[in-house]
């Protein structure tokens, strides 16, 4: 397994720390993080991850609108996203996965399968 | 013989001086030229001259010119006598009718003239036809007047009077015999001078039963003279008929016939009474009254008729008060009922409302006014378009149909108060439906639950809260202690281990319970729409088995999964969570080295319903008390509460579970025999039952394109 580039995109900020450290302990991958949709935005820019974990629920921009700006730039709209909801349901699940993203993380998880469970959603 | 011959002929012309002296009719001979020759005192009294002074007049001075042609004495033939009827005029101018008989010749050229005087046998000829006419005049004049009237007491009224005045008697009067025998004058007419027997009873042996048959068979009485013996009255009769001064008296019978059958019957009498003076009643008198006494009775007949005419119309009258009674009852018993309801319904902070096959309001309550700020009244009869206007209407017609054509239906819609504001409101259509299954109309609840709504937005909103602002922290909460877990970021005492055990067992414990919680509420509240289609029964097994695998491994129970190809009607994720949870249960309450089998079959639905699929989850466990096999499935109930904690349940999965399995239509169960373990079943649909009752709805459907 390749060292990986990981953004997350979440408001809170326990949860970058969890994931960052999660992350960097299950896999020995680099972490990215930023607090808003709009942050997130320029760091992929800026930074082209592999993937970003994108978070539904945030003030202003929520993931949902931080996906489709993601989608609308050349710069990244290859690039994956996994989205990180506490929205479980089957119902939303199946209307996330309509958007294009390419996988569904829900809340809570573990920070430690997340490498695992990132490579079974990119098939890494 | 010539002296018997003289004395002949003496006694012959001695006979004829006699007769022609003493004749009552005038004789006159009279010549060819009539010229009177002799006449005898007679006709000197009928012509009013002497015998000396007629002698050589002219015949012709006393008779009408008719006469003068009449008679040609020289044309008469020998012996034959002329008759017929002539006027003679007296010196006095007195004119008189005369029957003449002339006998020409009686002598050589002398003719003799008898004339009889015609003129009173004429006058009371006359006068006889004149009473007759008059009678006639009468008698219809006082049938006229009888038959103009159909009250009786008028009637027999008109005719005393009538006879009294035509009569000229002193009392005429109407007796009735009553049933008893005895009777009463009911009507009379009397001069003032005379006694009145007017309402007077008389006993039954005044009139006796004998009589009363006699004149029952058409007796009629003129008496002359009460006083006559030749008359034969009783004696006590004429004492009694002397008290009221009777002196003649005239009786004839008014007889009923009732009825074909039936013989006459004496219905009373018609009396007339002479008070001054006897009196010979005459013929007419006694015509005129038996007469009168039929009218009597065909009025009495008709009297009768028109009385039982007027019982018959007073009968209906009654039954017909009675009837409006009784609808005049009815009616105010509806208008009390129809205000009770309105009452009722006014009271109500909900529409209420009755609308016609032709969506026009026929009854709406106080809301509409209070809401709408339109009145019962003017809503009455108005369509439902005018009342909710167009975008409103767009909105229900589809269920206002669905109504008409029979079916009750329930939405929700949200209308425009005329306050400005809007409110939720949850509307229910129930059609009404006649013995003939025609739907005459519908009535319509429409309740403002638009505080409901907002209950169920803040519970949308406190659910929100706890996937976001709960589930967040304890990503963190539940990461963070994974990875304090792996020792890389230090090493913990043996006691700091156990702590970091708990608060991971703990964390665990609490997302399981959030995620349950959160399914549940999504399930209960009917935002979840089971979305179903044909699965396979064995992929579906395959999944859930392979799911709970490691958790079977890690208690060391034997999973044993019999999967077979039979389609089913389901939502895929959610019998998944179904079975896993299932499993996962009996895991839990399996003791290590158990087996835990999981099977499908395909059964006979109840009541001859299609065959369904039934899961089971059986386990070889401890087994759950009879009593308990309903309540595990109510929320936070298990058999032993220190079993939750110990294998960490929440409570809620076999809850979610009968959700689940409701929202397909199926139903789900425990069996158990304590110490040989439980059986969890629950069924689902297969396509069979699905495409059966699909096909159900199109046939009904077709059935009212019709």
């Amino acid at each position: 397994m390749n060292t990986k580039r990981i953004l997350i995109i979440d408001d809170e900020e326990t949860i970058q720390t969890v994931v960052q450290f999660g992350i960097k302990m299950a896999a020995g991958w680099k972490v990215f993080t930023a607090s808003s949709g709009f942050e997130g935005i320029q760091t992929a820019q800026t930074e082209k991850p592999d993937v970003i974990l994108l978070d539904v629920m945030m003030p202003d921009m929520d993931g949902i609108a931080t996906f489709k700006e993601l989608q609308s730039h050349s710069e990244t709209e290859q690039i994956p996203v996994i989205l990180l909801t506490a929205k479980a349901q089957t119902a939303e699940k199946r209307q996330f996965n309509d958007l294009g993203v390419s996988g569904v993380i829900t809340k809570p998880f573990n920070s430690l399968d997340l490498p695992e469970q990132i490579s079974r959603i990119l098939h890494w | 013989m010539k002296k018997f011959q003289h004395q002949r002929r003496t006694y012959n012309k001695h006979l004829i001086q006699n007769l022609f002296k003493n004749a009552h009719d005038a004789i006159a001979l009279i010549d060819d030229h009539l010229y009177f020759v002799d006449m005898n005192i007679a006709a000197c009294d009928l012509l009013g001259l002497s015998r000396k002074q007629l002698k050589g007049q002219a015949l012709a001075n006393f008779i009408t010119a008719e006469f003068t042609r009449q008679p040609n004495s020289l044309s008469f033939p020998p012996a034959q006598s002329l008759m017929g009827e002539l006027l003679v005029s007296s010196s006095a101018q007195n004119q008189r009718e005369m029957e003449y008989t002339l006998i020409p010749n009686v002598l050589p050229c002398c003719h003799l003239l008898l004339l009889r005087d015609i003129s009173h046998r004429r006058e009371s000829m006359q006068a006889e036809l004149r009473q007759q006419q008059q009678r006639v005049e009468l008698f219809s004049e006082v049938t006229l007047k009888i038959r103009q009237s159909l009250q009786l007491k008028e009637i027999l009224h008109t005719t005393v009077t009538e006879v009294q005045r035509i009569l000229q008697a002193d009392r005429v009067l109407i007796y009735q015999v009553l049933p008893d025998g005895t009777g009463k004058t009911i009507s009379e007419a009397v001069l003032p001078d005379y006694p009145t027997l007017m309402d007077l009873e008389f006993p039954e042996e005044v009139f006796p039963q004998e009589y009363q048959h006699l004149y029952a068979h058409g007796r009629v009485r003129a008496t002359v003279d009460v006083h006559d013996p030749a008359a034969g009255l009783a004696d006590c009769l004429v004492e009694f008929v002397d008290q009221f001064q009777i002196k003649a008296k005239l009786i004839v019978p008014i007889v009923q016939n009732l009825n074909a059958q039936s013989q006459n019957h004496l219905w009373g009498l018609l009396i007339a009474h002479q008070c001054d003076s006897v009196r010979h009643w005459v013929d007419f008198e006694l015509e005129l009254m038996q007469q009168l006494a039929d009218q009597i009775s065909i009025a009495l007949s008709q009297a009768q008729l028109l009385e039982r005419l007027e019982e018959v119309v007073a009968d209906r009258t009654a039954e017909l008060q009675e009837e409006i009674n009784v609808r005049m009852q009815a009616e105010a018993a509806l208008r009390q009922s129809e205000e009770q309801l309105r009452l009722i319904t006014n009271a109500l902070p909900v529409l209420i409302a009755y609308v016609d096959d032709q969506q026009q309001y026929r009854f709406n309550n106080q809301a509409y006014q209070d809401w709408l700020g339109q009145s019962p009244k003017e809503i009455y009869g108005s369509h439902l378009h005018q009342v909710w206007g167009e975008d409103c209407y767009q909105r229900m017609q589809v269920y206002v149909k669905t109504a008409l054509s029979g079916q009750a239906v329930n939405y929700e819609n949200d209308i425009l108060l005329k306050d400005g504001s809007w409110r939720a409101v949850d509307v229910t259509y129930i059609p009404d439906v006649d013995d003939q299954n025609t739907v005459k109309g519908f009535f319509a609840l429409s309740s403002d639950i638009s505080d409901c709504k907002a209950i169920e937005r803040m519970k949308d909103e406190f659910i929100s809260v706890i996937s976001h602002e709960l589930r967040t922290p304890l990503t963190s909460l539940h990461s963070a202690l994974k990875i304090l877990a792996t020792g890389r970021l230090g090493s913990l005492s043996t006691e700091g281990q156990q702590m970091l055990g708990i608060a991971d067992d703990s964390t665990e414990r609490l997302v399981r319970l959030v995620n349950n919680v959160l399914d549940l509420q999504r399930i209960e509240s009917g935002k979840v729409i089971m979305e179903c289609q044909a699965c396979n029964a064995a992929n579906l097994m395959i999944q859930a088995a392979e799911a709970m695998q490691a958790m079977a491994q890690q208690h060391e129970i034997t999973l044993v999964k019999q999967p077979q190809d039979i389609s089913v009607w389901a939502d895929a994720d959610y019998i998944l969570q179904a079975l896993t949870n299932l499993l996962s249960n009996a895991i839990k309450f399996s003791s290590p080295g158990g087996t835990v089998w999981l099977t499908v079959e395909q059964e006979q639905g109840s009541q001859n319903l299609p065959r369904e699929l039934v899961f089971r989850v059986r386990d070889e466990g401890q087994g759950i008390p009879a009593d308990q096999l309903e309540r595990i499935f109510e929320k936070f109930q298990q058999v032993d509460s220190s079993d939750s904690r110990k294998k960490g349940g929440t409570g809620l999965g076999l809850t979610i579970c009968r959700k689940i399995i409701e929202q397909h239509n199926g139903r789900i169960w425990a069996e158990s025999t304590p110490g040989c373990g439980s059986t969890f079943a629950f069924t689902l649909p297969t396509l069979e039952c699905v495409n059966i009752s699909w096909r159900g709805i199109y046939e009904y459907e077709a059935d009212f394109n019709y």
